[in-house]
């Protein structure tokens, strides 16, 4: 069974002029959990060290440069030689060479953009045989550009035009499937062309980048190509440049936002002490096993001008909480620190998880077949992803129980007999379904009482043995008399019906005594809760059942022969990679439930802040 | 008419499944609404919204219990 760490309370109090080394030296030490001081008449808030302004100015330009090199965060092998003076000169020469860059990349990228404009245009009056300024406004010729539908309107056109001037020209092309036209008419006939373009719903195309544009149309468009492979070149080798810059300072980069994070959170510590004119005042948590070494070393950076007080923790304080467990069952904490963490002096559940959690996994997915392949999985991810080694390890631990089930249920792929080899079982999933059940009962009595148990240690150490006995000792007394009536009903013990109801009904009495009407509400609870391990057995039926059933497809195919053996091999690919699957989410979301539900809520309470000391990295 | 009992009896064991595990969901979805909408504000809500929305799962274990109950009587 398992605490937290106990804890002391401490307040390190001195003279402003050492405040900088105690702080550098509980930085160094990273035992300090700092409750924040808020404003009051006593102490304002601390004021920032006179470097913090200095810092937080490098910290915006190091991360504009990591966003401008686009620098990915990796492990840097960088050693800065000389601290922060180096860090302000090379930030400086990196910049004015990231910014010469990025302005001439910006401006390359601009006019690439703009010929990319033009260009469109220009592919619309490519075929169009004009020089380009007859594309201008004169004082006696109108011209019209745009797309009409087909030549029948073309002709249509053509007549109308016709019946009024002979002073027109039409140019066209096709463009895109579509019919595109050049028209200059006399200016006298500019309406009477309007009237008859809008007719034949004529759309008009403005072309506002080519009022500069000499020449033919496909002239330019060889011409600004051209340019524009230029720039392109232009735009690779700065882009080039900006890669060489990001891999010559990555490395500082990284380690230069490193150290100035570590740097600044030490000069901005202040901001959560307390502080008059000339003095300041830190309070916070110690780990009580610490506290002897961290006051001796604080004396002596304080230069034994500083006074540190320090007492025990008390239960009803709010105290950060820091899980201690054994190398084994420390990766389910994870669990814990997803639900929430044990108060002060409250059992930290990890333990208990770390014995039940790969267990009921196991009895659930409970095939060897299966057992090995999600080993190899997350044996694979846990290689791959070394963030999540904690996840992985749970899970590879339940992957282990789910194979030593799979050899007591005689399973391998949901296979029962290999060839006609039966595989021994001790009990089989597939056939003694009653059995598994009054197992999967018996665990959940188990696993209640168990937290019926710890519930009982929490609450004789929080509030006494009475609150405890009314409390969680009802429960006991509940059971004891239930099962002596069911004995009594049953005719299995010679004893009076009559002591079953007492003690039921004594039950009662102290669940009301203990937790007030809510209580007796939550009575039949312990029966639903109990029911619920049932689901130990309804996981793993459902989970052998399909495989059953993928199983049985397959082999149908497999008589068939020739393309019916490759049909059955996919059916038997697919399926069992899909009820592998399921089997794995539902065997641990229903563990990690057993656990949340039935078991915390008989002795956890949990809210508990988690213990972050100073200095400390996450 | 033996053939046709075991049919009913199937049929019976596959309601007290199939409906109680749609009630159960109707039930979750929208207390599983609810809790995402509150751990989108609170983050530390995990537990207690996990918690609060997988109690209506044992509404499916019942049914099971039922449908298993059903199974056995008839042999």
């Amino acid at each position: 069974m398992s605490m937290p760490y106990e804890m002391d309370r401490i307040i390190v109090t001195g003279p402003k002029k050492a405040q900088q080394k105690v702080i550098r030296e509980l930085h160094n030490l990273q035992v300090l959990h700092i409750v924040e001081h808020s404003k009051d008449e006593v102490a304002d808030i601390g004021q920032p060290l006179e470097t913090a302004s200095k810092l937080s100015e490098f910290m915006v330009k190091i991360r504009a440069l990591i966003t401008a090199l686009n620098v990915k965060e990796e492990k840097s092998e960088f050693k800065l030689k000389r601290g922060l003076v180096e860090i302000s000169q090379t930030i400086k020469r990196i910049s004015d060479e990231v910014n010469k860059n990025s302005e001439e990349l910006r401006e390359v990228e601009g006019k690439l953009s703009k010929s990319q404009a033009i260009m469109k245009e220009l592919e619309v009056l490519k075929n169009i045989n004009i020089p380009l300024e007859n594309l201008s406004s004169y004082k006696s010729l109108a011209f019209f550009t745009g797309y009409i539908k087909d030549e029948y309107d073309l002709e249509y056109l053509n007549d109308k035009l016709s019946a009024t001037t002979n002073k027109f020209t039409i140019l066209k092309s096709t463009v895109k499937k579509k019919l595109f036209l050049v028209l200059f008419v006399d200016i006298k006939s500019k309406e009477t062309a309007l009237d008859i373009l809008q007719k034949i719903s004529f759309s008009p195309v403005n072309f506002a980048n080519l009022s500069d544009l000499k020449g033919t149309a496909a002239e330019n468009l060889a011409r600004i190509s051209k340019e524009n492979a230029k720039l392109e070149n232009q735009k690779n080798s700065i882009k080039k440049r900006l890669e060489k810059l990001n891999y010559d300072h990555s490395g500082f980069l990284i380690t230069a936002q490193n150290v100035l994070e570590t740097e600044l959170e030490k000069a901005e510590a202040p901001l959560k002490f307390a502080a008059t004119k000339d003095a300041f005042l830190v309070k916070g948590w110690v780990p009580t096993e610490q506290l002897q070494d961290t006051m001796q070393k604080l004396n002596k950076a304080g230069s034994n001008k500083i006074f540190i007080d320090h007492e025990p923790a008390k239960i009803k304080d709010k105290v950060p909480v820091k899980l201690k467990n054994t190398k084994y069952s420390k990766p389910f904490e994870f669990f814990i620190n997803m639900y929430s963490l044990p108060r002060y002096k409250e059992i930290d559940p990890t333990f208990f998880m770390f014995l039940t959690y790969p267990i009921f996994f196991g009895f659930m997915l409970g095939d060897f077949g299966y057992g090995l392949v999600s080993f190899a999985l997350f044996y694979f991810l846990k290689k791959k992803i070394p963030k999540w080694t904690a996840f992985f390890n749970i899970l590879l631990l339940s992957s282990a129980a789910s194979i030593f089930f799979g050899f007591i249920y005689g399973e391998f792929f949901g296979l029962e007999e290999l060839g006609h080899f039966a595989i021994p079982h001790l009990i089989s999933r597939s056939h003694g379904v009653t059995e598994l059940m009054f197992i999967s009962i018996a665990i959940g009595i188990i696993h209640i009482n168990w937290g019926l148990i710890a519930g009982f240690i929490n609450i004789m150490k929080g509030h006494g043995l009475k609150h405890a006995i009314f409390e969680k000792g009802s429960w006991f007394v509940l059971e004891t008399g239930a099962l002596l009536l069911a004995l009594s009903y049953m005719n299995l013990v010679a004893i009076p019906k009559l002591i079953g109801w007492i003690f039921f009904a004594a039950s009662l009495v102290m669940l009301y005594k203990g937790e007030g009407i809510k209580g007796i509400i939550e009575l039949p609870s312990i029966l639903t809760n109990t029911l619920s391990y049932l689901r130990l057995m309804a996981i793993g039926l459902s989970s052998v059942s399909i495989a059953v059933v993928v199983n049985e497809m397959a082999e149908g195919f497999f008589h068939g022969g020739g393309f019916g053996i490759l049909t059955g091999i996919l059916i038997l690919f697919i399926g069992h990679l899909l009820n592998i699957v399921l089997g794995l989410f539902g065997s641990f979301l229903h563990s990690l439930r057993l656990h949340y539900v039935e078991f915390f809520s008989k002795f956890f309470e949990g809210g508990a802040e988690k213990y972050k000391p100073f200095g400390a990295k996450e | 008419m033996a053939l046709e009992g075991v049919g009913l009896i199937a049929i019976g064991s596959g309601l007290a499944v199939g409906l109680s595990a749609i009630a159960a969901g109707i039930a979750e979805k929208e207390i599983g609404s609810a809790a995402i909408g509150a751990m989108a504000e609170k983050e530390e809500l995990f537990g207690k919204g996990l918690i609060l929305t997988v109690i209506p799962e044992t509404l499916v274990i019942f049914g099971l219990v039922v449908a298993i109950l059903i199974l056995n009587l008839a042999g």
